[in-house]
């Protein structure tokens, strides 16, 4: 067992990351060690990412300890980038973390520099340890007489390459600031984004809430120009100690409208599982427009009148904030002939084109049940081996006895889908429905599962659907 | 010359009068019947009570009751095509149907099947269907769904004895609603307590034996109504449907050999079950 990390005192008595646990107990007996909980770490991480967010919003995790803030451009609130890059420091520090920081023009140069706790424009003095190379590259660098980056720079570029391959070139010119990447931020960019800050944190919600509501309306005016409408709103309140409360809302007309906004936020707040609580104030309230669709401008029947499609989108919207957007669905006509297949149900806000349903046979009875049983159910039958219709079943403790039935339909399963190609018994069994009356005058759909004999020695029975 | 042009004129007006005066009975006919029927006719009269308006009115709350819970789907299935009636008696047969279901009740008793609904001559794409948590969330989303004018009809199901929330104030609620906004509400209620209710009428269905078709097959869906309430005075009447597709209605189920012969429509005096 090797020790991760260590806290200041323990440094002060000379342990550090990578000594064993039983030579660090040798020297320091009353150590007190913790087991290393990876996902508890990268969990913490990511919090510390979400509350740098209020900087920038590129703000990338490289795990296990470090965070990369692209902030060009993101400066006008503070005196400097310094400034920005003191009141982070002053932050972490209030939650009791410890900092190493840098500032550089790429993010490569960035981590190399803080890794090694060294400032912008001394690049040339980080070892070769931080290209970040395998150990054989970096012993054969040393032993070459390079050292430091410094080095390496000097030296004409093409004798580098044919000796230790084009991968350190790269790696030299990303730490020099001679070549940048993009970093991969944790949330997606949204289209428009407006924040106000507060000098005296707001301590009462109903005060976010007007906030949000103004700045939703400058939002809108910037789609307004684009003529597109907001589909995806999500805001975010930045606690002065670091935490933050995400809202997002999504709505299934593109809207501009303020009302409709202000009733799917009271909606979205009542639904939260835990209230919001503003501890000690939120000093910045973001929102963003993440999805937006076209939108024109408000037409308005030439009779006069609601606009009728827009208050069910309403409706739809707003019941999907309350319960979830999976629970308010739409029904999709399903490609395949297995029956349990056509219970597909999609949100209704994702409202797709949907394909035409099958016609049923003109002069024919309903064929396929109203209700149907997922998974179906298992019920004891009498019936003639070794295909015969079912002549009484029972059915949560009820007997039944069938006066009318219509069958065998036989529905085969995807024997397409078998893993072994069309080997008989492998993959799914022959079900044969049967549509059967009893003597109550209540419907319903029982199958046979597997053919007796052939498919199995005795097959079950199971009751699918009930129909009108 | 002119005579011939007056004759000739005589015979336009009085052709135009004979379509004008047939079109204003039309007219007069139609003027405020703001009701749907069931589509049997004798049903229908029996509703009306002498009156023009036959069927039920349209923007009410109605309950469709079940004394046991296997006859649940034939509660589903009458509101459904109940409400499809609505649309079509309405006029408003591009405006979807909400549904609200608990989504409990929706493990118990099953999953509405689309391909069913298509089988009943309903097009489930214009099925809204809300999968809510509870009873309150139930009834909060009917009471949304039906204050939206837009709406075709609303059907809520609510199970069990006493689900929380419902109770008198919660059925004014919705019935005032939906005569505001003009949407019809259907309530489902399986294995109810008797309790006091602010809805128009309070039907009781049950699956009734089918008329056998060819090689005793299974026939056509059939429907045993019993009126328990309603608001108009009448109560009793006691009714057989058989559901055809083809012309979307209702009509008489004709006497099934296998059970007693029992006429199509009937007003019984005496009280079937109490009366909340």
């Amino acid at each position: 067992m090797v020790l991760m990390a260590v806290d200041r005192e323990a440094a002060y008595l000379g342990l550090g990351p990578g000594i064993k646990l039983a030579d660090a107990r040798a020297r320091v007996p009353d150590l007190k060690a913790f087991d290393h909980e990876v996902l508890a770490d990268a969990a913490l991480l990511e919090q510390l990412a979400d509350a740098c967010l209020r900087y920038t919003p590129m703000v990338s995790v490289s795990p296990p300890r470090t965070l990369l803030l692209d902030i060009s451009g993101c400066t006008h609130f503070f005196a400097s980038e310094n400034a920005l890059v003191e009141d982070a420091e002053d932050r972490f520090d209030q939650a009791g973390h410890s900092l190493s920081w840098a500032l550089a023009g790429t993010p490569d140069a960035a981590l190399a520099l803080a890794h090694h706790g060294l400032r912008e424009g001394a690049e040339a003095q980080l070892p070769v340890s931080a290209l970040a190379m395998d150990d054989k590259t970096h012993r054969a660098l040393e032993r070459a007489g390079l050292y430091h980056i410094g080095d390496l720079a000097e030296r004409p570029r093409a004798a580098l390459v044919a000796r230790f391959g084009s991968l350190l070139a790269v790696r030299l010119d990303r730490i020099m600031g001679i070549e940048d990447r993009p970093i991969d931020p944790i949330r997606k960019l949204a289209n428009v984004t407006t924040e106000r800050r507060f000098a005296e944190p707001l301590t009462h919600i109903d005060f976010a809430i007007s906030c949000l509501e103004e700045l939703f309306i400058e939002a809108v005016r910037q789609l307004e120009k684009r003529g597109q409408g907001a589909r995806m709103i999500r805001m975010i309140l930045f606690r002065c100690d670091g935490n933050i409360a995400r809202l997002t809302i999504e709505t299934a007309p593109a809207t501009r409208d303020p009302a409709l906004f202000k009733r799917l936020l009271k909606e979205r707040i009542d639904a939260l599982n835990d209230p919001l609580n503003p501890g000690f104030g939120y000093d910045l309230i973001r929102l963003s427009i993440v999805a937006t669709d076209s939108l024109e401008m408000e037409q308005y029947r030439l009779e006069g009148g609601q606009d009728k499609q827009g208050d069910q989108a309403a409706l739809v919207s707003q019941l999907s904030v309350r319960l979830g957007r999976t629970q308010v669905q739409h029904f999709m006509p399903a490609d395949s002939h297995i029956p349990e297949q056509g219970l597909l149900a999609l949100p209704a806000l994702d409202s797709g084109p949907s394909k035409a349903w099958d016609k049923p046979k003109a002069g024919e009875p309903p064929l396929r049940p109203l209700h149907m049983f997922d998974p179906p159910q298992h019920i004891k039958v009498l019936a003639e081996v070794p295909d015969g219709p079912p002549y009484r079943f029972t059915w949560r403790r009820k007997v039944h006895r069938v006066s009318r039935y219509e069958g065998p339909e036989r529905i085969a399963s995807e024997w397409w889908q078998r893993r072994d190609g069309q080997q008989a018994g492998k993959g799914g069994l022959t079900r044969d429905y049967y549509r059967v009356e009893d003597m109550r005058g209540r419907r319903y759909w029982l199958f046979r599962h597997g053919l007796y004999g052939s498919e199995k020695a005795n097959p079950d029975w199971y009751i699918h659907g009930l129909f009108a | 010359m002119f005579y011939k042009l007056e004759q000739t004129m005589n015979i336009i007006d009085s052709n135009i009068l004979e379509k004008f005066s047939a079109h204003k009975s039309q007219m007069l006919d139609n003027i405020t019947v703001p009701n749907f029927t069931f589509g049997a006719a004798s049903l229908d009269i029996a509703l009306s009570k002498e009156t023009p308006n036959h069927g039920l009115p349209l923007a009410q709350l109605h309950e469709i009751h079940t004394a046991e819970p296997e006859d649940s789907s034939s509660a589903a299935a009458l509101a459904l095509l109940l409400a499809a009636r609505v649309r079509m008696a309405a006029e408003t047969t591009d405006q979807p149907i909400t549904w609200v279901r608990d989504h409990g009740e929706a493990r118990r008793q099953g999953r509405l099947y689309p391909p069913g609904l298509v089988e009943l001559g309903i097009n489930p794409d214009h099925i809204l269907y809300i999968d809510a948590t509870d009873s309150i969330a139930v009834l909060r989303a009917a009471a949304d769904a039906v204050r939206c004018a837009p709406i075709g009809a609303v059907i809520v199901e609510l199970a069990g004895k006493n689900p929380k929330g419902l109770d008198l104030t919660a059925t004014r609620r919705l019935a005032l609603s939906a005569k505001k906004s003009g949407v019809t509400t259907f309530m489902l209620r399986s294995k109810a307590a008797p309790m006091p209710s602010a809805a128009f009428s309070r039907w009781q269905v049950a699956a009734a034996p089918s008329k056998a078709l060819a090689a005793n097959a299974v026939g056509h869906p059939v429907f045993d109504l019993t009126l328990l309430r309603h608001r108009g005075g009448l109560d009793g009447l006691n009714a057989r449907l058989e559901w055809n597709r083809e012309t979307r209605s209702f009509q008489e189920a004709a006497d099934i050999s296998a059970v007693p012969a029992v006429s199509g429509i009937r007003t019984d005096h005496e009280k079937i079950r109490a009366r909340a």
